[in-house]
């Protein structure tokens, strides 16, 4: 799916599909099976749409066709609602879902078994495309559903080279087209090294930047060179370009000062990643409109480079006027305690709403997705919540995505029924 | 009179110690009895000191005695470091009283499975002391000699209602080493922070890790049943040893004058374990292997201890009651390892549901034991919404009492009654709650860590003067 589609198109499409179920649903259930989302509209639900419309009460949303049709708030509501399914939500909370980052999901299932991982080879460079390695069956991935999390950026480890490669956007649909970008941020590692300096790879950052730039310059003012690029150059242009994020992967000030440098001269997408440190050079990272993807609860003085690392580094950026992503830390496997991260961020001063779109909006924004916000236009992935979605004791009451409702059944539910249900027979009989 | 003797060759030296014993001797003896050797349980000797503390009235707070109990709108009172009266409109002169309206009030939090201090912050090579992985029996390490008081995590672990934990080797080996009980108090010394009276831990780990280690250089265990030979080879030769020391003491009792059996330092610590004196500490994850360590207990007639890491105790939930063992365990780590895949979020609420249970939820990681009460939350929460009936009351107890169970130190802290020490944390409101905070920390009654007041945030000498912000 192409994100840059214009709104006229998905509703053209949408129009398209609509006439075509009432022709023949049938035909159409082979065709798709996104096709099939019912119009659905949620009433009466406390709506965070993280838009301008802000925190509506007793709010209407619909969607049709997998996108969001119209958020009504309470006044504004139309005396009829022709949908196919109303859900009242008795007051309950609704987001958009939540999009987590940073991690392997779908591409690791079990850590320590082998031929189980796809994140990382020796040789991955900055062309590495791990989506084509994710795997939507994944065990992880409905255990993950049950953090309201809709959507996810994957992003591979990668191998020696300074560029581990690029991310990738997925929804967490399970199904096999659940790949909405590949190749949508380019990786990079900086900072501490256990051979050598890190001056080296900031050199080699720098002078990838300036040789490509330099070519490029050269291209425009002469004739344009026969050879194709390699499709390294490729992706190194398109980070000239500002076609896609540099996901830097830092911790200590003095590197993310020399990373918003090179931003500055080549107005590159920077986006700072880990960044413990960060809160050191918050009013830099602020003035150079880059957005931190932090963890909120990585607080321990892990190297020389990250002295820094606190619970308040989330609410400090943000008052510093940075854009804040939440991600998890660690691997993929708890990647649904993004909320209660955001619930530790929140309890150390972060605003709520701020929270919610550091694992929403914020993402959206700086991967171009269509989601993270409620309104229209935007990808019906939505969670309506038992009550605030940071709190321990809040559950997830239903979700969607793509307007097509979702489960939160995981195998770990299978085995716990399993082990919690009495039988004359041996346990391995009960499904 | 104790005498540690690492060899034989020093005997001779204490001769004329030797007839001092004689002329204490009851009976006749045949020949001359040398000096009677003992081993030395407690060389490294707490010198653990409460900090300085005054006798507090507590007033108003909902208190979680970690016993299932739950008192609301409640006065604890503390004096010389000991709980000295629970109840309502308590009345004492003399004492600060801080008044809790709409707080809450519960037992010091204790984490029975953590490594700060031997795989401490910053994560550099020169401080990984936490695994000693040199051979598949290192029982004769000791996780204390390789404390380094100064880990910066010691003091958010504070901050998060630490008042006691056990640091443990880690779990390469079948048998890491002996883990070590400590206050969560500042201190330059080991010994500073040594839990005085606590007993003495054995790190046994099963499954994938020690397999992994040795089996990769081509040394028993490379499978599980290499695991289990590897066991029972060390306790058959840790029966010997203390049959050895046991003849020894009533050869010596008798009037006679046998040889010591030689000190080994490996065996001197599974002996510990055969007389009672050492608990197990056992990083276990799988039903099946959880099922053969106890029957080898029983083979060697010690007490299997607590399983650490039990991912599925619930599948055994009814064996381990029966046995006596603790589980210690997370509320959702999973997926590592194969040996974590069966992971059920619902897997400390179903051990606990078991009579004569005894459900712990343990950290294992310098992030989590900051948040230990959230960790109980998540699997309150989660069960609940699976057909359980759990309260906070019931949750506390899997960080505080039952925690303190495993450790052999619930005598003296773990819950909120009379004549317990003094440990107490003080929430900013349910400690369920993700926006929960350890106001303040106390522990025998001093207070240790205040989160709006400075003087009681101590801070590592690591990071002092090196961070910009002073802390």
């Amino acid at each position: 799916m192409n994100n840059n589609k214009s709104l006229t198109n998905l509703v053209g499409a949408a129009k398209a599909t609509k006439k075509l179920s009432q022709f023949s649903l049938l035909a159409l259930a082979c065709f798709s099976a996104n096709a099939l989302a019912e119009s659905v509209a949620i009433t009466n639900a406390e709506v965070y749409t993280l838009a301008s419309k802000g925190i509506l009460s007793n709010a209407t949303v619909v969607f049709d066709e997998g996108k969001i049709t119209a958020v009504y708030a309470n006044d504004e509501l139309p005396e009829q609602l022709s949908v196919d399914k109303t859900i009242d939500a008795k007051g309950k909370v609704l987001t958009p879902g939540f999009i987590a980052s940073n991690n392997l999901l779908g591409l690791v299932e079990v850590g320590a078994v082998a031929n189980s991982r796809d994140g990382a080879a020796k040789k991955a460079d900055i062309t590495f495309d791990a989506s084509l390695a994710f795997n939507p069956m994944s065990s992880l991935i409905p255990y993950t559903r049950k953090g309201g999390i809709t959507t996810n950026i994957v992003m591979p480890k990668g191998g020696d080279s300074l560029f581990k490669g690029q991310s990738f956007a997925v929804n967490l649909s399970g199904d096999f087209d659940s790949v909405i970008a590949s190749n949508n941020g380019v990786i990079v590692e900086l900072g501490a090294k256990a051979k050598g300096s890190r001056a080296l790879t900031l050199q080699k950052l720098a002078n990838t930047l300036e040789d490509a730039d330099k070519k490029l310059t050269a291209k425009d003012s002469k004739k344009k060179s026969k050879k194709e690029p390699k499709r390294s150059e490729v992706v190194v242009n398109a980070l000239l370009a500002g076609e896609k994020p540099l996901l830097a992967k830092v911790d200590r000030a003095t590197d993310i000062l020399a990373l918003l440098k090179l931003k500055a001269r080549y107005q590159l997408d920077l986006v700072l990643v880990g960044a413990r440190d960060a809160l050191l050079v918050s009013q830099d990272i602020a003035k150079a409109n880059v957005p931190v993807m932090i963890s909120t609860i990585d607080n321990l003085p892990n190297s020389f480079d990250s002295l820094h690392g606190s619970l308040t580094t989330a609410a400090e950026l943000e008052k510093a006027g940075v854009k804040v992503i939440i991600a998890t830390s660690g691997e993929s496997h708890n990647i649904n305690q993004l909320r209660f991260d955001a619930g530790v961020a929140v309890a150390n001063g972060l605003e709520h709403s701020s929270a919610l779109a550091a694992v929403s909006a914020n993402v959206a924004d700086v991967f171009k997705l269509n989601s993270g916000r409620i309104s229209v236009g935007k990808d019906a992935d939505l969670v309506l919540w038992s009550n605030d979605p940071f709190e321990i004791s809040t559950q997830v009451d239903t979700m969607w995505i793509n307007g097509k409702q979702v489960s939160t059944k995981s195998r770990q539910d299978a085995l716990r029924d399993r082990y919690t249900s009495e039988s004359d027979m041996p346990r391995a009989y009960i499904k | 009179m104790s005498i540690n003797l690492s060899g034989l060759r020093f005997r001779k030296s204490l001769l004329s110690v030797s007839v001092i014993s004689l002329s204490l001797t009851a009976c006749l003896p045949q020949e001359k009895q040398d000096a009677k050797v003992t081993i030395n349980k407690n060389p490294y000797p707490s010198t653990y000191k409460a900090l300085a503390h005054q006798d507090t009235l507590f007033t108003n707070a909902t208190v979680l005695t970690g016993t299932g109990e739950r008192l609301n709108d409640t006065d604890v009172l503390v004096r010389d470091g000991k709980v000295s009266k629970v109840g309502q409109d308590l009345n004492e002169q003399g004492v600060t009283v801080i008044d809790l309206q709409g707080k809450w009030l519960t037992p010091g939090i204790i984490d029975v499975h953590s490594h700060l201090g031997v795989y401490p912050s910053p994560k550099v090579e020169s401080h990984s002391d936490g695994n000693e992985m040199t051979a598949p029996n290192t029982s004769e390490v000791w996780a204390e000699h390789s404390i380094w008081p100064q880990d910066p995590g010691f003091q958010t672990a504070r901050a998060g209602g630490i008042t006691s934990l056990q640091i443990l080797p880690g779990s390469a080996n079948l048998f890491g080493g002996r883990g070590v009980t400590l206050r969560n108090v500042p201190s330059h010394t080991m010994q500073g922070m040594k839990f005085a009276d606590a007993p003495y831990g054995l790190k046994m780990a099963c499954g994938e890790n020690p397999k992994r280690v040795y089996g990769s250089r081509k040394v028993l265990p490379s499978t599980r049943m290499g695991n289990v030979a590897g066991y029972r080879s060390a306790w058959l030769a840790a029966t010997e040893y203390k049959r050895a020391w046991e003849k020894y003491e009533k050869d010596y009792a008798a009037g006679k004058n046998p040889q010591a059996p030689k000190r080994d330092l490996e065996l001197d610590t599974l002996m510990g374990v055969l007389e009672g004196e050492i608990l197990i500490h056992n990083h276990c994850y799988k039903a099946e292997e959880m099922a053969v360590m106890i029957d080898l207990s029983k083979e060697f007639n010690y007490h299997a201890g607590t399983f650490h890491h039990g991912v599925e105790a619930y599948k055994i939930a009814d064996l381990l009651a029966e046995n006596g063992n603790c589980a210690a365990m997370w509320p959702d780590w999973w997926g590592f390892k194969m040996e974590a895949y069966d992971m059920v979020e619902e897997n400390v609420a179903i051990v606990d549901a078991v009579k004569n249970s005894c459900a712990v939820v343990h950290s294992d990681s310098a992030i989590t034991i900051q948040r230990l009460n959230q960790e109980a939350a998540k699997v309150m929460y989660r069960a609940n919404e699976n057909g359980f009936d759990l309260k906070e009351e019931d949750a506390i107890k899997w960080i505080t009492y039952n925690a303190a169970k495993s450790l052999g130190i619930n005598d003296s802290v773990g819950s909120i009654a009379q004549g317990k020490q003094a440990d107490i944390v003080v929430w900013s409101s349910n400690p369920f709650s993700v926006y929960a905070h350890a106001e303040q920390v106390y522990i025998d009654g001093a207070k240790v860590f205040d989160k709006f007041d400075d003087k009681y945030q101590a801070q590592s000498d690591f990071l002092l003067g090196q961070t910009k912000a002073g802390k």
